[in-house]
């Protein structure tokens, strides 16, 4: 009974075949052992030779063994180990001395690794963040011996309760001990330095002063203080801060450092803050009823991904323009930018193995994958323009590039209506013996046979007098509910004590 | 890990500015937020088994300070189902950190969860003169109250929420609450603002149009309808219902394709099939209708809807023994509605039943109020029977019924209906005093009704119909009489449960 499918649901849907595809399957490992995010792949010419090379911050498989690997074609060619896990890579022009060559910035805890040509070139660390003075007079005390330790922990918990600024960790660990461990622990740590470090949770990159392509950019920072930083490429130097009311997540940047820039950030309390140059704090508030998943700024308008399985297009004023319902969860989302046709689109990552390019809210294409993928960049790949690079939740590498000749044309998603339309509806076939049963119920039906079996029971006004059927009364207040009685006895409880007809009279055949 | 660090050091150069050069090695304490953006990002890409394994890394190396490890944990405790340690562990975050009002809002959330109403409240109201403009807290508050049934503080609750921010949930909420105070109108107003804000939410549109169907403004409810399907074109509820409106039109080729959609998307719906199984009766294909109707009645065996349309169709086929045993069936259910009374005296006379026949009538005349039907087909019966007085005095109780819908809607009714009171208005010698004004459907002179004439009573008049069992799909069918307003909005309720 299965219908076949009509043929408009295949011209527009995503490809399988590779004839009709618009995209050439380069290369594909699922054993290639990478394990990253979109926010740590970043595609830059590091070597200066015009061969763009593939930076991938890989976590590892368990998170454990992170490093740092650089990709030229199909294979690995160089592989470093990191001394923590990455959170965020971003290729960027430091300077303006030749050769021009892009460095490579790694974000990782609190610092940024900062590579040229591959080698170490620079350590970032974030600022220390400011201490309590209660609590650095306390430990002071506690240096020079001038108070227990059970003082000292009613007094710090005494700031844990009110004050703005946090305890440091030192405290923290101190107020979680045994009245026995305490001693010790002062002992031991009252000589150290208080310190509290903050990390970086995510990172960008921002044009400091020009609109060009190998213009010098600003490293932008975001931190688990939740503040913004961004620094100088050349001093390092933190050039302004902003600051936000939760952890950024996703950033996304438009304009000059110098001129004029918006930051869009979201935040882990489903906040979208929109930010402009010299403002302190966010303009304008998007608030999304579920988590982001991807932010992607395509021309002037913020494409968010929730964990509601939706995309949302925004202005950057905040207001909601389209939303576009997802059929399965957003993992990862990133932007498409093909240069020569100047189309700007955005890639999601599905998690049922499809990554979806929509331009607004029209679906341009649909790439199946053998795997889920959980991270996405497009760009140029050793020279090849357009080219896009998937990993995989299995750790596998997808390389793709889109060929020459295809073009995005709108309506190239679903239309029409939904496939479903065309399937039959099943409906239950009734046998041979019914349609016998039903003759006979008609010709026995009439005449003087049932009616003195029915009077006895079935004089309506006994309807109301009598007390209403139990096995009605004592389930209906169940409405809904999942109450499948057995076919057979669909028929009995109800209806039994009142119509006692002949039992072959009934119709008979079963669901 | 130390080692690769010192490593790390050593092939730096020595440059200016790399702030505390010690830092690493003097630290012995991890940093406690390390990893909170590694733990968020396998969060939101709902990745729980990576997630948690993190969280209890995390949680060990820091002793159980990291506060956000603590907080992702009990949202994944809280998406498992296991609220009460969700409860306990946001208590040992808002211990944690007492000035952050975001574990407050979890906590009343958990208990919110586990049914604590008044204890969320409590706790909101904390968390609120912490931060003072958070439309989530005034929203959850105002959900409280509903469910506290303190209807007048819910609403001033989430009013203030939408000043602050305005949230579909948000008119959600409050035109559930003028929904359960039985204020269709503003509920109606509410919507519409909502769908302003948010023209393509279809859910707001499916309800919006819902609700005009409720109210019979057929023409708005058709087009709220439609867009919603514009938007989502597998919408249940909202093909549901646009189905039902096609099946009064007559329009049942369509019905059935739009049902097509459904059927894949839901295919254990009793509402669905009922109303397949009414659109095949239209097209008069009796056998398949019936298949359909039994396959809603094993689905769902307490709607007297799917009882009566059983009972209607097998009357249809004069299966008149059957159509009995589901009648009744149905008025277990359902005693007070005259049409199932009137069906079961039309089954009983012809199972030559006369005496209960009567009775059964006599209920149907007793409970209606408005449909010249029941009177008709008991003054067929009377007059048959040769008790002309009677059959008199029902006759005219009808042309009274008549009358009054005349002059209160424009109705069409039943050519048959119209035809079989005029030849017993001339065998009573009562005289063309009855003008029908409006042209008629048919129904068959044996007084075996269709509820065509339940169509014309109270249903409106899409168009003309032919004789069929009303398409009684629970997205429509609302009744309008006021002796059955509440049991049409339990119909509505199941819509919304749906």
């Amino acid at each position: 009974m299965a219908a076949a499918p009509s043929s408009d649901t295949d011209s527009g849907r995503g490809e399988s075949k590779e004839a009709s595809s618009k995209w050439l399957d380069a290369h594909y490992d699922p054993m290639a052992n990478i394990h990253t995010f979109s926010s740590c792949l970043a595609l830059a010419d590091l070597h200066g030779d015009g061969e763009y090379k593939l930076v991938v911050g890989d976590l590892g498989p368990s998170g454990q063994q992170s490093c740092l690997k650089v990709l030229q074609g199909p294979k690995v060619l160089t592989e470093s180990p990191l001394p923590a896990l990455p959170a965020a890579a971003a290729t960027f022009l430091m300077d303006q001395h030749e050769p021009r060559t892009p460095a490579l910035a790694l974000a990782s805890g609190p610092c940024v690794y900062v590579y040229k040509n591959l080698r170490p070139y620079f350590k970032f660390s974030l600022p220390h963040l400011p201490l309590n003075p209660l609590e650095q007079d306390l430990w002071n005390q506690a240096k020079e011996d001038r108070i227990d330790p059970l003082t000292l922990k009613e007094m710090l918990e005494g700031i844990r309760e009110k004050a703005e600024v946090p305890l440091s960790v030192q405290s923290l660990r101190f107020l979680q001990l045994e009245l026995s461990e305490m001693e010790a622990f002062v002992n031991q740590h009252k000589a150290k330095t208080l310190k509290r470090q903050t990390v970086i949770t995510t990172m960008t990159t921002l044009k400091k002063n020009l609109a060009d392509e190998d213009a010098v950019s600003c490293l932008v920072l975001g931190t688990e203080n939740k503040e913004l930083l961004v620094l100088d490429p050349e001093a390092f130097t933190v050039l302004a801060k902003m600051s936000l009311p939760s952890v950024p997540v996703f950033l996304e940047v438009s304009g000059q450092f110098d001129v004029e820039f918006r930051l869009a950030a979201a935040c882990r309390n489903g906040n979208i803050c929109i930010l402009r140059r010299d403002s302190k704090g966010p303009k304008y508030c998007i608030e999304l009823s579920a988590q982001p998943v991807g932010l992607v700024r395509v021309h002037k308008v913020l494409v968010v991904g929730s964990t509601q399985d939706s995309l949302h297009g925004f202005t950057h004023k905040g207001k909601k323009l389209w939303t576009v319902q997802m059929p399965a969860a957003i993992l990862t989302m990133n932007l498409m930018e093909q240069r020569a046709r100047g189309l700007q689109a955005v890639m999601a990552g599905l998690a049922n193995g499809e990554v979806r390019i929509y331009r607004d809210k029209t679906l341009l294409d649909v790439i199946r994958t053998p795997d889920a993928v959980t991270s996405l960049c497009f760009g140029r790949y050793g020279r090849e323009d357009n080219t896009l690079i998937a990993t995989t939740r299995g750790g596998g590498l997808m390389i793709k590039i889109l060929k020459r000749t295809a073009v995005f044309a709108d309506g190239g998603g679903e239309v029409g209506p939904p496939p479903a339309q065309a399937t039959k509806l099943n409906v239950p076939r009734k046998t041979r013996l019914y349609v016998d049963q039903t003759l006979r119920e008609r010709e026995a039906g009439i005449g003087p046979g049932p009616g003195p079996h029915l009077q006895a029971h079935t004089a309506p006004a006994e309807h109301l007098d009598s007390p209403p059927h139990p096995g009605a009364a004592g389930l209906l207040p169940v409405r809904g509910g999942a109450l499948r009685p057995a076919p057979g006895l669909l028929q009995g409880p109800l209806v039994g004590a009142r119509a006692q007809l002949p039992p072959g009279d009934l119709c008979g055949e079963s669901q | 890990m130390a080692e690769e660090r010192t490593v790390m050091r050593t092939q730096l150069p020595t440059s200016a500015e790399s702030q505390n050069p010690q830092l690493k090695k003097a630290l012995e304490f991890p940093i406690l937020e390390k990893q909170n953006w590694l733990i968020h990002l396998h969060y939101i890409h709902k990745d729980y088994e990576a997630c948690k394994a993190v969280i209890k890394e995390q949680l060990r190396e820091t002793q159980g300070l990291c506060e956000y490890a603590l907080y992702v944990q009990a949202l994944i405790f809280r998406l498992e189902g296991n609220i009460q340690d969700s409860l306990e562990l946001f208590q040992t975050c808002a211990v944690l950190s007492p000035q952050c009002a975001d574990n407050l809002k979890q906590v009343a959330r958990s208990l919110f969860l586990l049914g604590k109403h008044k204890a969320a409240t409590e706790v909101y109201n904390e968390a609120a003169k912490l931060n003072q403009k958070d439309w989530e807290i005034c929203h959850n508050l105002g959900v409280c109250y509903i469910y506290l049934k303190q209807f007048n503080k819910a609403r001033d609750q989430l009013h203030h929420a939408l000043h602050l921010n305005r949230h579909d949930l948000t008119y959600i909420m409050l035109g559930k609450i003028h929904l359960l105070e039985g204020n269709l109108d503003k509920a109606i107003e509410i919507y519409k603002k909502a769908v302003e804000f948010s023209p393509e939410n279809t859910e707001l549109l499916t309800t919006l149009g819902l609700l005009y169907l409720q109210l019979g403004i057929y023409q708005k409810a058709f087009e709220y309808l439609g867009n919603a399907l514009t938007y989502d074109p597998t919408n249940y509820k909202a093909i549901l219902a646009a189905g039902s409106m096609m099946q009064t039109h007559g329009d049942f080729d369509v019905a059935l394709t739009k049902y097509r959609i459904v059927a894949c998307a839901v295919p254990e719906s009793p509402p669905l099939w009922n109303n397949i199984g009414m659109c095949f009766f239209g097209k008069k294909k009796y056998v398949a209708a019936i298949s359909c109707l039994k396959r809603a009645n094993y689905l769902a065996p307490f709607d007297w809807k799917i009882l009566y349309n059983l009972g209607l169709v097998h009357l249809t086929m004069q299966q008149y023994a059957s159509a009995f045993h589901f009648l009744s069936a149905a008025i277990n259910f359902q005693p007070k509605m005259a049409e199932l009374y009137m069906l079961l005296a039309v089954a009983l006379t012809n199972l030559e039943d006369t005496e209960n026949a009567k009775r059964a009538y006599a209920e149907a005349v007793h409970l209606d109020k408005c449909n010249p039907l029941v009177n008709l087909n008991y003054a067929v019966l009377l007059y048959n029977q040769g008790q002309k007085r009677e059959a008199l005095a029902q006759y005219q109780e009808m042309e009274k019924k008549v009358n009054l819908l005349k002059d209160s809607s424009s109705l069409e009714f039943d050519s048959e209906m119209v035809e079989v009171a005029q030849k017993l208005g001339a065998a009573l010698h009562v005289g063309e005093a009855l003008v029908w004004t409006k042209p008629a459907k048919d129904s068959r002179s044996q007084h075996r009704t269709t509820s065509a004439s339940k169509a014309a009573c109270f249903q409106q008049p899409l168009g003309s119909n032919q004789a069929l069992g009303q398409a009684m799909s629970s997205a429509a069918a609302y009744r309008k009489l006021p002796s059955e307003r509440g049991e049409g909005r339990e119909k509505e309720e199941r819509n919304i449960d749906e």
